[in-house]
Order: structure tokens, then sequence, then C-alpha cells
């Protein structure tokens, strides 16, 4: 079951950094969804993403966290303690990583979820045949996971969470290996998901979430430059198509901003104009 | 059918020749090293797990023979005393010397042989379960496990990060004070790259909920048919060399 998340007036400030990681972010993310999380580097992507996972404090205890997070019933203020798996789960960056390397095959694998689970019994096996069938990855079952391509790896990697049955299911930058086939692939896997888990998924580049997303947060030194549906992207006043794609957009604004700072008029004109400064 | 020692009776089997090299005399220690020698190709249990595996033993056998004579080679000249076995590049090898760089080798040689022995013939997942049904903490596992996956990819790592030097022109291939200095730039990116990737599987593992792993009530059972009697004799053998060790210690 999907769950519904709320992000309100979410600050997070790593000690070492005078600058706040996520900056007053509040968005509501309806359940069954699936999200695009979009910006620049640094930009708070991966920061938001741990936060709702729950790895966050326990990898970075001494972070400064304000504001309050709700994911389906449960209410967190600040940030989450707790890793909340197997309700949340997040597929890191290097697919590769997601691979435990202690079973011999891509089913004993997926496997080895339910068993850190304690779910591991008669209807474990289902459970991963089921997964196996929904990603398109049952030829893999008896495969070692080790020796599978990057595109194979990333679906077994989303295989090792999703046999959780997470409400919510996160992917930070999960096309970043991945050639246009697989991209392919993990787009209908994603449109398949729609309305049973609640999908965010990172990116540092505008046109694959704009593809499969249905709402698209633009995260800008972690305050919330946009959040809007696809189509409503050009309507909202920032007429992207003008400066050619969100993505170039984005490095536009940081271009703009850094010329602001130092002290050109025009640049912080434009910037008052887009709403930015 | 062919007889398989558990990992219990590996784990057993360690410990009593851990104890061996501490408390026997060289020679006992020199024949117990051909022994685990002649285990890894005549026990089926010991024999290693892949071809990858064998290699990695191959060459560390080479490397340990090398490291075991020199050992026994610089203490034969640095340590006088007794009598004379002639001269090697002008240095004379002592006699008292050359005895204690056989106890000192052979307990080396032994030391590393057992460990290695148990590793190259032990999938990791075997391992890694045999110590959760042993009531270890995933905590300590976790660290275990990256560990050895560490170790496992540490020759490619080094491989990769060779040729990305020597991509930049790095003089990796010329002699041995450039490679030595090359040595340097290879591990710092050899280190970074570890940790950042030992953090990252970590994390992927909690994420997965590896750290609130239930204790299994159906692995007691495994856990408890573990301790067969071929363990049970092997501790009970370490138990009386060491004891016997320690009374011959007492008499002085």
């Amino acid at each position: 079951m999907a769950a519904r998340i709320d992000i309100s007036a979410l600050s997070l400030r790593f000690p070492e950094s005078a600058a706040p990681a996520v900056d007053s972010l509040t968005v509501s993310i309806p359940a069954g969804t699936c999200v695009g999380i979009v910006g620049p580097t640094g930009a708070g992507k991966t920061t938001l993403l741990h936060c709702l996972s729950g790895i966050l404090r326990k990898h970075h205890p001494d972070i400064v966290a304000s504001g309050n997070i709700r994911i389906g019933t449960e209410s967190f203020a600040g940030i989450p303690e707790d890793i909340l798996f197997p309700r949340v789960g997040l597929v890191l960056q290097d697919q590769f990583v997601q691979i435990s390397g202690v079973r011999d095959t891509v089913f004993e694998e997926i496997l080895f979820t339910l068993e850190n689970m304690g779910a591991a019994g008669a209807d474990s096996d289902r459970r991963v045949r089921s997964v196996l069938q929904s990603l398109g990855i049952e030829h893999l079952r008896d495969r070692k996971p080790t020796s599978l391509s990057g595109g194979e790896t990333q679906r077994v990697a989303l295989a090792t969470i999703l046999v959780a049955q997470p409400e919510v299911l996160l992917l930070d930058e999960p096309i970043t290996a991945l050639d246009a086939t697989a991209q392919g692939r993990l787009r209908s896997i994603l449109t398949g998901l729609k309305g049973q888990t609640t999908v965010l998924l990172s990116d540092s580049q505008i046109d694959f979430p704009l593809s499969v997303c249905d709402l698209i947060l633009v995260l800008d030194h972690g305050r919330a430059a946009a959040f809007l549906a696809p189509g409503e992207l050009p309507a909202s006043g920032q007429n992207f198509s003008n400066v050619g794609g969100l993505d170039r957009w984005l490095q536009l604004s940081e271009d703009l901003r850094e010329l602001s700072d130092k002290g050109s008029r025009v640049a912080a004109r434009i910037l008052k104009g887009l709403n930015l400064s | 059918m062919t007889f398989r020692i558990d990992l219990s009776a590996k784990f057993a089997f360690v410990v009593l020749l851990w104890v061996c090299a501490f408390t026997l005399p060289w020679e006992y220690q020199a024949a117990l090293c051909l022994l685990v020698l002649a285990g890894r190709f005549a026990v089926p249990s010991f024999r290693p797990q892949s071809e990858r595996s064998s290699a990695a033993f191959s060459n560390f056998l080479l490397y340990s023979m090398a490291v075991a004579f020199f050992v026994i080679l610089l203490n034969s000249i640095l340590i006088r005393g007794g009598s004379t076995y002639g001269t090697i590049l002008g240095f004379m090898l002592h006699q008292e010397g050359l005895f204690f760089g056989l106890k000192t080798a052979s307990r080396l040689l032994l030391l590393t042989y057992s460990i290695l022995v148990f590793f190259i013939s032990t999938p990791l997942k075997e391992l890694i379960r045999f110590l959760q049904q042993k009531g270890l903490s995933p905590s300590f596992t976790l660290i275990l496990l990256l560990t050895l996956h560490f170790l496992d990819h540490l020759p490619a790592r080094i491989h990769q990060i060779f040729l990305a030097q020597q991509a930049r022109g790095a003089p990796v291939d010329a002699g041995i004070a450039s490679r030595s200095k090359a040595l340097l730039s290879l591990l710092s990116p050899l280190v970074l790259s570890s940790i950042v990737e030992s953090i990252d599987r970590g994390t992927a593992l909690e994420l997965r909920g590896f750290l609130n792993r239930p204790n299994d009530a159906n692995r007691v059972a495994a856990s408890t048919a573990g301790w067969n009697l071929l363990t049970m004799l092997l501790l009970l053998i370490s138990t009386i060399i060491l004891l016997a060790a320690i009374y011959r210690w007492l008499l002085g």
C-alpha cells in the first residue's frame, strides 16, 4: 500500500557547513504518485532521500534538523531517527553496492532481504518470483548477482527492495549508469508501480523524470524552486522552453546567482524577475 | 559419499593450529604447516572453493615462503651465538639466529596457513550464515563481510587504479625507484575508494534491514548440531595442549 508524504518546513544543516542542505522545504506528495526530484549537484536531492529513508540520522547524528515529516500515519519531528525499512526502501546511486555478495544467485540475493526481515518462509519463494516477473528478470534468477550488466544490476537492486513491498520507494539517481534501453525498461517498471507505491526518484537531468513522473520537485540550494506536474512547467510563468529545458534553466539560475553575487545588477534583476533572488 | 567437515570443526581446527603455533616446538609447527598444505589438496572441505581462490592461495604460498626465507636469513645474520654455518655475501650465519628464525618463521607460516586454508575453502555466504547461526551480532558480521569483500576485490581494484595511473603517464612500469614513487599515487585512490565503497556497501545492507535481522528460531537446531564430535575433540586437544604448555611454564 502506498503512503502519502507530507514534508513541512524541513531544514537540514550539516554542522561542518554554514549553508543548509535542505532549506524550509514544504511539499505534500499524494500516495501512489511518482515524483522526480531534480536539481544540480549539491541541491540536496540525496540528502532529502537519505532523510526520508531514516539513514541520515544514523550516519550524521549531529545534523541539525527542524520541521516535520509525515509518512503515511507516522509523524516525525525533525527527521526519522531510525531506518524505516521495510516501509521505506532506498536504492542507492551505485547499484553495484546494493548487491550483498553473500548469495550465489539473483533469486537468493532477493530472498536475502526477506531473511533480514524475518519474513523468509513458505510464501517467500512466491514473493521473489512475483518480483522477478514484474521486473522482467526471471531469466536472471539463477545468474550470479555480481556477474550482471549495469542495467541488469539496476533491476536486481530494485528487486531487492521491492520484494519488501515498501510503501515508499526512493531511487537515488537511478539512471546514471543506464543506457537508453535500460532507461526504457526502468521507465515501464516505474509506470507499473504507480498507485501501488509512492516513488521518489532524484536526477540531475530533467528528461527522464519528465517522461515518467507525475510531479517534479525542483531543488535549488536545498529550496523548492518549483513543485509542479510536468505539463504545468511551461505554464507556470517560467518559460523553460525559452532556455532550452529545465536542466539548462537550472544551470542558468546557478550562473545568474554567481554573477549576481559578483555584483552584476542585470543578473540580479533577471533573478528577481524569475522569483529566484 | 564424500566426508565433509562442517564449519564448526573447521573453526576448531584453526583454533588448534593457533594453540600449536604458540606452544609447540618449531619442528612440530613446521610439520603441521606441511600437514595443512597437504590438507588443502587431500581433504575436500579444505580445497579452494573457486579457481580464483586457488590462484590466490598459490601466490600467497610463494610470497609467504619468500618472507619465511628472509626471516630465517636475517635472524641467522643478526642474532649471534653458537656455532657458525658459513657465510652469505660476506655475512656469517649463526646457529642461535638460525633456530630463532626457524621458530619465528614456522610460527608465522602456521598462523597464516591455517587462516588462509580456512578462508579459501569457505564460501562467504556459508561463513556469514554460520556466524549468524552462532549468534554473532549483525554489526560484527557486517564489519567482517565488508572486510572480506574488500580483500576479495583488492587485486581487481589495484589493477584498475594501476591502469588509470598508467594512462595518466605515471611511471608504474619503470624501475624499482619509479615504481615505489608510483606506489604512493596508487595507495591514496585505493584507500579512498575502498573506504567510500565500504561505507556505501554497509549502508546498502543497513537499508535492507541487515542490522535488524531477527534471530531465527529454526537456526537454533542447526547451531547446536554444529557442535559435533569432531569439533569437541579438536577443542579438547587444543585445551590439553594449552594446559600442558602452562604447566610446563609454571614448572620453569
